[in-house]
């Protein structure tokens, strides 16, 4: 594995320690908000595709 | 989620239902990173009627509908979580619902269960996304390997721990 993956592997391993770390009220905030990017991509996704020219 | 807790704690104070536990992702997000989810899966125990009649989760769906709350398939959408209630049926989860952790959420009381349950149901569940779950558990290091041992021995987990361990954790101890 390289020197630079090492770090981003590193660095992703620390925001997760730091997440994780945070109160269960925190947590679940950011749970909110998650939940609610997840259903904004899904209403996207349902809406059918447009087709060049219409 | 915090006024979906009030509702679920007033369904206890009202005696529709007796313990319960938050379990599943939102259960993990106590002490894993938050992981995106969109529904909620709390474990209840059921209050016994005196006529013996069986268990049915009907006064629980009727207490909720009453009240103005929408069902959808399997869950209820309270205060805009869809919520499944599920009582145990076995005695894993029996122990999971008793063993649970208190916490609070802004205020409000709730419990979830313990780490070490969470990552015996995934198990014995089986999915994917649960072993997905159980490899964010061992690799945050939260669980405590005498009770999950003790756990797994108690209700006949070991050989499929076993499995995982061979299918998973191979090579990167």
């Amino acid at each position: 594995m390289s020197e630079w993956m090492r770090r981003i592997l590193e660095s992703k391993r620390k925001a997760r320690q730091r997440l994780a770390a945070l109160s269960f009220s925190e947590k679940l905030r950011i749970l909110e908000k998650l939940r609610d990017r997840s259903l904004a991509i899904g209403v996207v996704r349902e809406k059918p595709a447009k087709k060049y020219g219409q | 989620m915090k006024a979906t807790l009030e509702v679920i704690n007033r369904m206890q104070a009202d005696g529709i239902i007796g313990k319960y536990a938050i379990g599943g992702a939102v259960g993990a997000t106590f002490y894993l990173e938050p992981a995106a989810t969109l529904d909620v899966d709390v474990f209840v125990s059921l209050p016994k009627s005196d006529s013996g009649a069986l268990l049915t989760l009907a006064p629980l769906y009727d207490y909720l509908t009453q009240r103005g709350y929408k069902t959808d398939g399997e869950y209820v959408v309270i205060e805009g979580w869809p919520v499944q209630f599920l009582p145990p049926s076995d005695a894993l989860g029996e122990e999971a619902l008793a063993q649970a952790v208190e916490t609070e959420v802004e205020g409000v009381r709730t419990w979830v269960m313990t780490a070490e349950h969470l990552v015996a149901v995934a198990l014995q569940t089986g999915r994917a996304k649960d072993f997905s779950r159980i490899l964010q558990f061992v690799e945050c290091g939260v669980l405590d390997a005498g009770k999950f041992d003790l756990i797994l021995t108690r209700h006949g987990l070991l050989a499929k721990w076993e499995q995982f361990g061979n299918r998973f954790l191979k090579g990167n101890e």
